[in-house]
């Protein structure tokens, strides 16, 4: 009885902390995200899509060169859909803006 | 200049190395931990998206740091610093004056070798402004080189108007984008030219003060500044001819096609000296990651990645310099020969030319400088004549129709004159585009070829109202004279040219498989030859009753004189024997795979999905479109083809013996051809060979022999010698 019972709440749990953590990607779909990759470049676009691997698809992407390489620096490059394995994702951002109190990440 | 990023930007201060645009933005805020963590709660292979967003959207991203598909990628591999040519200048990584004669020598080369890349169907930023320079000549100091730039963005700017105007090619030919790069325009022509002619003649003074003299002493040191002196001589003054022939080409005279043609000649002579004298320029130092780069002072193969759009061919492979000279010379002959073609004068034999000469294959500037020398922007043809007009001489060459005869009553009739006007009028634009579809590559012709079919349904409609009113109206005039099928014999003979061009195209592009060579063949000799060579007599009778009325006029005026008239050639002679020794061939080699069949030696597919009929329907589909000659359906095909009809029934042996008698009458055609041409004696080659085949294997050589035959293309591109292992 016991056994089950703790069983149970973790399987209560587990799904809560799904539904959550779902809840919180949803929450950043459509919104500005900037990645910056294994190799320096950042790329600034619509957060469109994600999976279990961190892998993310970015809409109206733009590719922004590291902040070393000194050439043609300011003008980003136009991708368009482009998606980023998740291996390759150093780090993400939002603004500030789009992370709503209630929800927040 | 298209690298918008100035010096004074960068030093600016990006001290965060967040360019602008994201700066202004404000806040952003670090959410890595959290998503990833958010994301590892997600189920195998659920994904998390947006309503709107579905797999198949995301089919179509591009994967980042995927060499294939990660344009920016590359860029950041290198390990040097891809600088632009104000900051090479800057830096002092290139040089803009003082530069040795091998360097120059170099820098040309690799020009020329770009350039020529180009003209094969790459993109500029990938080719030509791979070379620092001609970013902006302004900066440069050394005449020659400056001159040169100047001289390379005007070739390219030409040649690329002219592409663009002749509108004869596709993706694969030609990359017309100019990614902004300035071509020079702020330089005339004229002052372009005349500065390498500036340059030119200083080094020809060099040439010559360093020149040996007899008796004296070799001083190797002056020697080799000789021959380097030469070397730049000769690429400097290519450059210059080239650039001028283009120029030529602008002008709406035709004397000018003809200047333009010595001018090739004079760049040819000069072919020589540099291709002896390559090894004197510096080389590329070969690059680490991939090695296709030339890697040289003055070129950044990467300078323009970013320009690139991201789904894009990674790497333009530069030619090697030993096949540069090689390019050269094919083009200046490719070039020269299409100036041939402002001395043909009817509409006919230019088909004729432009036929021929897209017969080779050849590179989109030649075709497209024929193109735009064909039909000079004020829509005249050679800039002279109109269409209309050509069109007229093409009628009165082919069949002589009464309505445009001086001698007839019906050509100061003004209806008939609005009648026979209005369709030549309509005639101009299907025939304007059947030129244009002939200096498209093979590959796409042939799919043009099947729909211009549509709209010569059109005019042969019209063609065949236009000869019956004219008809009704000749009666009432001259009762005794007749105004039958005369344009529309003459839009039949276009259309079943362009049919069976269609058709034998095929063969060419290597689209049949030997199962589908029987009907095609069979098409080609039961039916379009035949078509075609019903008309071209009907033509031909149609002449000679002119003629006859002429001659009688003529008598009438002064009978005394006794007309005396040889037995001229018939101006279409020519064209019915090649059609009768074409038919053979195609009989001969329907023959031949019916008889192959018959003894299994023919694979065919296992038709699962679809059918011999899917497939016959297939291959004759856009002459559905035609009215006459009517398409022959499968069924109909099926029946007429059925050798159950014969009692008794052909054996193979039959069959390959009626073949090798096909052969052997084109054969026979052929020789007694008055001045044959080159493309009388490939078809020799191809005929001898199989009349003896055919004969083998009517005795029964190899009858048991497992071994598909063997067809070989090589000796003509429509007929094979067939060949049995």
């Amino acid at each position: 009885m016991e056994e089950n019972g703790t069983e149970l709440q973790e399987g209560v749990s587990a799904e809560c902390v799904y539904s959550s953590a779902r809840q919180k990607l949803e929450n950043l779909l459509n919104k500005s995200m900037r990645i910056r990759m294994t190799d320096g470049r950042t790329l600034v676009g619509l957060f469109l899509c994600t999976d279990r691997d961190c892998n993310v698809i970015l809409g109206s992407a733009q590719e922004f060169l590291k902040s070393t390489d000194s050439f043609s620096q300011g003008e980003p490059r136009v991708l368009g859909l482009a998606m980023i394995p998740g291996h390759h994702v150093v780090s993400i951002e939002v603004e500030a803006e789009s992370l709503q109190p209630a929800h927040g990440l | 200049m298209v690298m918008k990023s100035s010096v004074e930007e960068d030093e600016g201060g990006w001290g965060l190395g967040i360019p602008e645009k994201m700066r202004n933005n404000a806040n952003w805020v670090d959410i890595t931990q959290d998503f990833k963590g958010a994301c590892k709660e997600l189920k195998l292979g659920e994904l998390l998206h947006d309503k709107l967003f579905g797999l198949f959207e995301a089919m179509s991203a591009i994967e980042m740091m995927d060499p294939k598909m990660d344009a920016g990628m590359i860029g950041n591999q290198v390990n040097r610093k891809v600088l632009n040519f104000e900051q090479a200048v800057k830096d002092e990584a290139i040089r803009v004056k003082d530069l040795s004669l091998p360097e120059l020598i170099g820098i040309v080369d690799t020009c020329f070798c770009c350039l020529i890349t180009w003209l094969e169907g790459h993109s500029l930023a990938q080719t030509v402004f791979t070379c620092l320079y001609v970013h902006n000549p302004e900066l440069i100091l050394d005449p020659a080189l400056k001159a040169f730039a100047l001289g390379i963005l005007k070739v390219c700017d030409i040649a690329r108007e002219k592409v663009n105007k002749a509108a004869v090619f596709e993706e694969e030919d030609f990359q017309a984008m100019t990614y902004g790069f300035k071509m020079a325009n702020n330089v005339t022509d004229l002052r372009v030219t005349g500065m390498l002619k500036d340059v030119e003649d200083e080094l020809q003074r060099k040439v010559k003060s360093t020149r040996s003299r007899q008796g004296e002493q070799r001083d190797p040191e002056v020697e080799l500044d000789h021959q380097q002196c030469l070397a730049l001589f000769s690429r400097i003054k290519f450059t210059r001819l080239l650039l001028t022939a283009l120029i030529s080409f602008t002008k709406k005279e035709t004397s000018a096609v003809s200047e333009a043609q010595k001018l090739m000649s004079q760049a040819a002579d000069l072919l020589h000296a540099i291709h002896s004298t390559i090894q004197y320029g510096i080389q590329s130092q070969n690059d680490t990651t991939k090695g296709d780069h030339p890697i040289m002072m003055g070129f950044e193969p990467l300078v323009n990645q970013r320009l690139l759009p991201p789904t894009f061919p990674r790497y333009a492979k530069i030619i090697k310099r030993e096949e540069m000279v090689n390019y050269f010379s094919k083009l200046i002959d490719r070039i020269k020969t299409m100036c041939e073609v402002i001395n043909t004068t009817n509409l006919h034999s230019i088909l004729d030319f432009f036929c021929e000469f897209s017969e080779q294959s050849p590179c989109v500037l030649s075709r497209s400088l024929l193109q735009t020398t064909f039909l000079i922007d004020n829509k005249k043809v050679f800039g002279t004549h109109l269409m209309q007009d050509m069109i007229k001489d093409a009628l009165r060459y082919f069949v002589s129709p009464p309505v445009l005869s001086t001698k007839c009553s019906l050509y100061n009739n003004h209806q008939a004159k609005d009648y026979i006007d209005s369709f030549v009028t309509h005639c101009s634009r299907p025939f304007c585009s059947l030129i244009q579809i002939h200096g498209h590559n093979r590959a796409r012709q042939r799919d043009k070829l099947g729909h211009i079919l549509e709209e010569f349904a059109t005019l042969q409609d019209e063609a065949e109202k236009v000869d019956a009113a004219l008809h009704g109206l000749l009666l009432k005039l001259e009762p005794q004279r007749q105004h039958l099928a005369c344009l529309g014999t003459w839009v039949l003979y276009h259309n079943l040219r362009i049919m069976i061009q269609y058709l034998l195209s095929g063969f060419e592009l290597e689209l049949y498989s030997m199962h589908e060579y029987y009907y095609i063949y069979w098409y080609l000799s039961e039916f379009l030859y035949a078509w075609l060579m019903s008309t071209l007599s009907r033509a031909d009778s149609s002449q000679m009753a002119e003629e006859r009325i002429l001659e009688e006029q003529q008598q009438k005026g002064r009978s005394s004189k006794k007309s005396k008239k040889k037995k001229k050639a018939r101006p279409l002679g020519k064209e019915i024997t090649m059609s009768q020794a074409y038919q053979n061939m195609c009989a001969g080699m329907y023959k031949t795979m019916i008889a192959l069949d018959m003894d299994g030696k023919v694979r065919k597919p296992q038709f699962e999905l679809d059918s011999e009929q899917v497939r016959y329907e297939h291959r004759f589909a856009p002459f559905n479109s035609v009215v006459t000659p009517p398409p022959v359906h499968y069924i109909q095909f099926k029946e007429m083809s059925d050798l159950k009809k014969y009692s008794p029934p052909p054996r193979s042996a039959d069959l390959y013996m009626a073949a090798s008698k096909h052969f052997q009458q084109a054969k026979l055609i052929l020789e007694n051809v008055a001045s044959p041409d080159a493309e009388v004696n490939r078809i020799l080659k191809v005929a001898k060979p199989n009349i003896v085949v055919m004969k083998l294997l009517a005795g029964g050589h190899k009858k048991e022999t497992k071994a598909l035959p063997e067809f070989d293309f090589s000796a003509h591109k429509y007929f094979p010698i067939v060949k049995i292992i």
